[in-house]
């Protein structure tokens, strides 16, 4: 079973195609690394699977589930809105500036969400978040405000705070991108444990290093169409495609 | 030059600093308060009758005395502000007033032109003025701190509505927001305050601000006004308070909207759980501001009858005490700095996390 899979899906802002019949599947439990150059489409890609933004054309599958599709920019098909929450709920999300709730401690940001959208008593909350908080290395932080913790640890939180939720797949805007290069391991660090405890991670990072050793799949993509889909070896060591070859000596 | 320049500002300002003040300027202050306040009772003790008239000038006891020859009708003396004296006689040819100047000081008579109580005199006479005055400005400053506040308060709740209203992307919503905004900040309160008034009443038929009250209260007049005040000014504060609360809301990150449609969080709980409490902190100096600025607008209630401040110091200044504006100025700041720095308190309780 396929956790998310996209068909033929287009995203135009305006005139500006900025997706361009993307085509992906991500299997459960699978890695994937969306690699590739500024402006191609990445975090529109990803922002699209969560519906913070709408796709223009093409079909998103979830759980092999048709949950949207849309045709020249109106809805042909749609799962009904209940179905459609629970759904989305599946899927977590990282954002590279954090987003943190700043006026929330360390420990509310991560109840709140369970609490308002799912409804959840604070006894049951709190030792899942303390459990998380501590998966994370950050127990003692629980009673901070956001604005006292370093970006590595805000990262942290921000990821336990989409943990709380319990998704099923969990997706990665440029996590690292915003951090100072010393703090950029610590939260690597927590996304190859969660990999490694088999969570289905969709990551968009320009961390080379982390996508050949801990993804499954790594995916180039430019131009708002992928252009070279296949394993970390294949994509670093031997790369197929002009475009990507290009972006590659350009980074290394 | 410059720096020359900001150490005498600041020389100037620093005198004003109690704190700083030296242990003899403490203890002369407290002196002359202390004077003050003695000279102020003293003077509040009204000299009897008896004394009065024993202390006449000769040239008024004799006025008396022909008086009871004469077909007297009455002997009034007035006792005006401490000051002058009036002597005044009626009778049937008409009346016979002579006025000299007199000071009564704790049941004392002293004559006003002998020296020092010349001075002395209008020092008191003022200072008795402005206490008395005092009394019936502590009731406008009453009415003027119940007036913001409540329409403050009342026009926050309603402001947010209208704010989110007008950020709204349904022109059904956000049309009539627009529209009301444009109409409260684009006409004069005055008006506003006249139309709730004055139309109301006159739209619904029996219907009258007074009904609203007790038809044997005396008061009722004026606390109907007071209703129809409340409503004109919190409608109007509401107004002005939208556009603060929406400019804050619209300051607020929109990575705060992504993480909490990330997490499942509908519109209406991301404004209630993450917006709104977030804007509040923000909301907070422009707020304090409207708050200062409807304090000193609540003098516009004298259109439908009520007394404020101002009103009554007005008032007050058309019988000659012109110095009746200072303590009312003195009232305005101390209510001023009181409620801000209330809203410095909460301010800073809201900051907590920053
Ligand atoms: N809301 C928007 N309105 C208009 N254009 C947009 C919007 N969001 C993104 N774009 C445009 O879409 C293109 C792709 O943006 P996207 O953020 O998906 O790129 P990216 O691959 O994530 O790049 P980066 O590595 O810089 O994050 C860019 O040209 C961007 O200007
Ligand atoms: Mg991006």
């Amino acid at each position: 079973m396929s956790m998310i899979r996209t068909e033929h899906v287009s995203k135009k802002f305006g005139h500006l195609e900025v997706l361009k019949d993307i085509n992906l599947t991500v299997e459960n439990g699978e890695v994937i690394c969306i690699i590739g150059p500024s402006g191609a489409g990445k975090s529109t890609f990803l922002r699209s699977l969560n519906q913070l933004e709408t796709i223009t054309g093409g079909q998103i599958f979830i759980e092999d589930e048709l949950f949207l599709h849309r045709e020249h920019d109106k809805t042909v098909h749609s799962v009904d809105k209940a179905r459609q929450k629970q759904l989305l709920l599946e899927m977590g999300m990282v954002f590279q500036h954090f987003n943190l709730f700043p006026h929330k401690t360390v420990m509310e940001n991560l109840m709140l969400a369970p609490m308002t959208v799912k409804g959840m008593s604070k006894d049951e909350v709190e030792p899942l978040a303390a459990k998380l908080l501590s998966d994370v290395g950050l127990s003692d932080k629980a009673d901070q405000y956001p604005s006292k913790l370093s970006g590595g640890q805000k990262q942290r939180v921000a990821i336990a705070r989409a943990l709380a939720m319990q998704p099923k797949i969990m997706l990665f805007d440029e996590p690292t991108s915003a951090l100072d290069p010393e703090l950029v391991g610590e939260v690597l660090n927590v996304m190859r444990r969660l990999a490694e405890e088999g969570m289905t991670m969709l990551c968009v990072t320009h961390e080379m290093g982390f996508a050949r050793e801990v993804a499954d799949r790594v995916v180039f993509m430019a131009d708002g169409i992928i252009m070279e889909d296949s394993s970390p070896e294949e994509i670093f060591n031997n790369p197929q495609n002009a475009r990507t070859k290009q972006f590659l000596q350009s980074i290394l | 030059m410059k720096s020359k320049a900001l150490k005498i500002l600041k020389s100037i300002v620093s005198a004003f600093d109690v704190r700083r003040w030296e242990k003899k300027s403490k203890i002369i202050a407290v002196t002359l308060i202390a004077l003050f306040a003695v000279a102020t009772v003293f003077a509040a003790i009204k000299p009897s009758e008896q004394e009065l008239m024993d202390k006449a000038s000769p040239q008024i006891r004799q006025e008396l005395i022909k008086d009871e020859t004469r077909s007297r009708r009455h002997v009034v003396i007035t006792y005006n502000d401490l000051y002058f004296i009036n002597y005044a006689s009626f009778t049937t040819s008409g009346v016979n007033s002579i006025s000299e100047k007199y000071v009564g000081f704790a049941g004392g008579v002293y004559h006003a032109d002998e020296g020092a109580w010349n001075i002395t005199g209008q020092f008191i006479n003022y200072t008795y003025r402005m206490l008395g005055c005092g009394q019936s400005m502590l009731y406008g400053a009453k009415l003027t701190i119940v007036l913001t506040t409540i329409s403050i308060g009342l026009g926050l709740i309603l402001s947010i509505l209208l704010a989110l209203g007008k950020i709204s992307k349904n022109p059904l919503i956000s049309l009539p927001c627009r529209a009301y905004i444009f109409f409260f900040r684009g006409t004069p309160l005055m008006i506003q305050i006249f139309c709730i008034y004055l139309a109301i009443p006159g739209i619904f038929e029996g219907f009258s601000w007074r009904s609203l009250f007790d038809s044997d209260d005396p008061e009722g007049v004026f606390k109907g006004a007071f209703v129809a005040a409340i409503i004109a000014f919190t409608l109007n504060s509401a107004a002005y308070c939208a556009e603060i609360v929406r400019a804050a809301v619209q300051s607020i990150d929109k990575g705060q909207y992504e993480a909490a449609k990330a997490l499942g969080m509908t519109y209406g709980q991301t404004m209630r759980k993450i917006i709104i409490p977030q804007s509040a902190r923000r909301m907070i100096p422009p707020v304090c501001n409207e708050f200062v600025m409807v304090l000193k607008d609540a003098s516009l209630v004298f259109v439908i009858g009520l007394m404020d401040i101002t009103t009554i110091s007005k008032t007050i200044s058309a019988s000659g005490s012109y110095l009746v504006f200072i303590p009312a100025m003195v009232i305005y700041l101390i209510i001023t700095a009181f409620f801000t720095y209330i809203f410095g308190k909460i301010e800073k309780k809201f900051s907590v996390y920053e």
